[in-house]
């Protein structure tokens, strides 16, 4: 959004309370969505539950292309549609809920840093072992992504966003990575967090922050995901302080308010397969 | 390049007992602010909970054990390693080296001298005497059976922080429970193979382990910096923060570089890196390693920061000086075009240019199709955010960590000296950055701290607005005068030769004569 637009969603947004009919887009949980994409939502979802702020999740086939900015998930409140979990916690704050309230400045400078880096490391590894890695994207990300197309359209949009992503990499510097290396990446990425995280229930000590939510949604989905292989998840799994936080705000905020927003409890392997044509 | 075959494990105990480093006593180390330089020495830190397991292992000598030791100084292997350029400043095996600490610093090979790094107890010191001992086996050995080795000293999986520019936690960072039993059974396994060849290497320069230095290849320096480019300025920072013994070639053909692209590590072995984090990487394998004194968290951090540094600033810095026309056209293509060669000074810097905004664009612009303003106002918001946060962090400290510098330290320093080094006619971030005046001061501070040559070139080029056309000015003037000289010889010269105009040298009686013959030759001749 430009600055004035939003400074003029911000004003109009503090003006309306928090309606009960708020929507969170995504794309259908059991064929189509991807690994980063569900990873994404759910860290929103968990950020709302975090605020106490009511939210519901509806299944589009065409979420991606709902969304003003080309991203998963996207919340549709009152009258304005945001994405991406940075907008939509500013949003919720013009609202008048903030959970990074209570932190001071080098605080909030290191929960940005923080977020960063896992979209820089866990989000693009996660983009990358669904569109660079052989194997994941022919057994799955292809028929996945494709799915609620018919013939030829599913072939040619699944190339198509692959295409980009691949571009996307080589950018980055990602596109001469061998899978290896980016596990190794993923490793880093984990233990930096656990480090930071240390035996503290949350990064900032009591409450939760947007951090954590993000952080949460992207373990989660990687810990409850059942790819081609196990690596992944076992590279998280190393950490024991991250599971344990995992299960903890999955506990707190899923199943006690009894909203069966995550697909499984106790963190199972949820399935990520081909969907059954 | 020499492998330094073992790290003395240089632990708090060596101050209590000069062959017995134990594990135990490593860990309650104190970790004040201060950070060691690196060192020669690994931090054996057993389990204990927040002191790293890291080898520090760089030019410095091996610490002591207990509070912050000053650093004595490059370690035996530090300045073994690379015979063309270290100096040693003060002999190995001398134990008294407590009293000199600004001898350390003659002894970096870039020759930079009084860099008043912070002095630290001298716990490398007393290690020295056990390291250096003539017969350097017992503690060795024993050391290295009894100390859990730091990750650091594992051959350093290849390719692990690869990458674009991602920041990557120190090879030697503390690793967690998984990485001290491997490290401690690497270490133990490897022990005696590495007293061996640590062995043979600390007795003298043993020419064949020391084989060719390593080269860095960068580009040349402008605007005050010793280096114009981003990455070739984190890479030589970190190398100057780290002493690392480094052949510095800084050219401007691209082409000229091992592995075409600048900046270019050409190691001992010959093999060429040329992304700069792996780089880096590399110069901690070789144990030049900034971060070896950062705990787990600030390792942590270090990841995350850099992560921001990308996200954020980097789109930013590559606006400002490639995408916006005013600052392209009138300091980053002049400068290029005037200091590469010919011919690559006519396509070479469009090509860069096409090749950063395609960066741009796929870093940001693919999700914001919006035009092009909105996106910039985006971007510069965002780095101005990002600007602030940094400053927050810094605060009033000298470094992100304490006293002594670390990567980060590095990678900030390379994008914050570039935004405010450089003239920038349309400068929007600049005016922003030089409102939050810890980070300038904090690049000021490195920049004569680290690079004072460079630093001193800084005012000659602040005039060049006025020198260069002043000095133009007699060459112009020349120029014009030889020119009009060399076209009138030219008119003289055809004439005479082709004959319109003949000179005779016949009396001037004869004159008129002569002139109606000179004429009635250029008649026959037509």
């Amino acid at each position: 959004m430009s600055l004035v637009a939003e400074a003029f969603v911000s004003q109009i947004a503090a003006a309306e309370p928090w309606p009960e009919n708020a929507t969170l887009y995504q794309q259908l949980k059991g064929e189509q969505i991807l690994l980063s994409d569900n990873a994404a939502s759910l860290a929103v979802q968990a950020f709302l539950q975090m605020c106490n702020l009511p939210i519901k999740v509806v299944c589009r086939a065409n979420a991606e292309y709902m969304s003003p900015s080309g991203k998963v998930p996207f919340i549709h409140v009152g009258n304005q549609v945001v994405s991406e979990l940075g907008p939509i916690v500013q949003f919720v704050k013009a609202k008048g809920h903030s959970l990074s309230d209570g932190l001071d400045e080098v605080q909030k400078a290191e929960m940005k840093a923080y977020m960063e880096l896992v979209n820089n490391m866990l989000l693009t590894a996660e983009l990358y072992l669904q569109w660079c890695d052989e194997a994941t994207v022919g057994e799955i990300t292809h028929a996945r992504y494709g799915s609620p197309y018919p013939w030829p359209l599913n072939h040619i949009l699944a190339y198509q966003k692959q295409w980009e992503v691949r571009r996307k990499m080589k950018a980055i510097g990602w596109g001469k990575k061998t899978l290896d290396q980016v596990l190794e990446d993923v490793d880093q990425c984990c233990q930096a967090l656990s480090q930071r995280l240390g035996t503290q229930p949350y990064f900032f000590n009591k409450q939760p922050t947007e951090l954590d939510a993000l952080v949460f949604g992207h373990l989660y989905t990687i810990l409850t995901t059942q790819l081609t292989s196990d690596e992944l998840s076992e590279k998280v799994k190393n950490y024991s302080n991250l599971l344990a936080f995992c299960r903890r705000i999955e506990q707190h905020y899923f199943e006690d308010r009894g909203k069966g927003c995550l697909p499984q409890h106790g963190l199972p392997r949820g399935a990520m397969s081909a969907p059954r044509i | 390049m020499r492998r330094r075959g073992a790290t003395v494990p240089v632990t708090k105990a060596t101050a209590s007992e000069p062959h017995l480093p134990s594990p135990t006593q490593a860990p309650t180390r104190p970790r004040s602010g201060r950070r060691h330089r690196p060192c020669f020495v690994s931090m054996a830190t057993g389990g204990a909970g927040p002191a790293p397991n890291i080898t520090r292992c760089g030019k410095h000598a091996a610490r002591g054990t207990a509070p912050r030791s000053p650093r004595s100084g490059l370690s035996p292997e530090g300045r073994w390693s690379s015979p063309g350029h270290v100096q040693i400043c003060e002999s190995p095996q001398s134990p008294s080296r407590r009293t000199r600490p600004p001898s350390r610093w003659a002894c970096f090979a870039f020759g930079g001298s009084g860099l008043p790094r912070p002095r630290r107890p001298d716990r490398q010191r007393r290690a020295w005497p056990r390291a250096l001992a003539p017969l350097r086996e017992p503690p060795l050995d024993q050391a290295a059976a009894a100390l859990p080795r730091s990750p650091r000293l594992r051959p350093a999986p290849s390719g692990r922080l690869s990458g674009r520019a991602k920041p990557r936690l120190p090879e030697g960072l503390p690793r967690p429970q998984p990485g001290d039993p491997k490290g401690a059974v690497a270490g133990g396994g490897s022990a005696p193979g590495r007293a061996e060849a640590w062995r043979e290497v600390l007795p003298g320069q043993r020419a064949g382990k020391m084989a060719a230095p390593m080269e860095l290849f960068c580009w040349s320096g402008g605007w005050g910096l010793p280096s114009v480019d981003l990455d070739s300025l984190a890479v030589l920072t970190y190398a100057r923060f780290t002493g690392a013994p480094l052949k510095v070639h800084k050219i401007t053909n691209p082409w000229r570089s091992p592995s075409g692209t600048l900046p270019a590590l050409r190691t001992s072995h010959g093999e060429v890196i040329s992304v700069p984090h792996k780089i880096i990487t590399h110069l901690r394998k070789e144990k030049y390693n900034a971060d070896y004194d950062l705990s787990a968290r600030q390792g942590a951090d270090t990841l995350a920061f850099m992560s921001l540094l990308e996200e954020k600033l980097l789109p930013v810095l590559i606006h400002t000086f490639w995408v916006d026309t005013k600052n392209y056209v009138e300091v980053t293509r002049k400068w290029y075009a005037e200091a590469m060669p010919f011919p690559l000074n006519f396509f070479l810097p469009g090509r860069m240019q096409r090749q950063y905004m395609e960066r741009l664009q796929l870093l940001c612009g693919e999700h914001r199709p919006e035009n092009e303003e909105e996106l910039e106002k985006e971007l510069y918001q965002e780095a101005r955010e990002c600007l602030t946060l940094l400053s927050q962090r810094l605060g009033s400290q000298k470094f992100f960590f304490g006293d002594a510098p670390a990567s980060l330290d590095a990678f900030v320093f390379s994008y914050l000296a570039l935004l405010l080094q450089a003239k920038l006619p349309s400068g929007k971030l600049q005016a922003h950055l030089r409102g939050l005046h810890n980070l300038c001061a904090y690049c000021t501070h490195i920049l004569s701290l680290y690079f004072p040559w460079d630093g001193a070139g800084v005012p000659p080029p602040r005039q060049t607005p006025a020198g260069p056309e002043t000095e133009e000015e007699p060459y112009r003037r020349r120029n014009q005068i030889l020119s009009v000289l060399a076209g009138l010889a030219a008119m003289v010269g055809y004439a005479l030769l082709s004959g319109i105009v003949s000179i005779q040298r016949a009396t001037p009686a004869r004159a008129p004569g002569t002139r109606a013959l000179g004429m009635a030759e250029e008649d026959e001749e037509e």
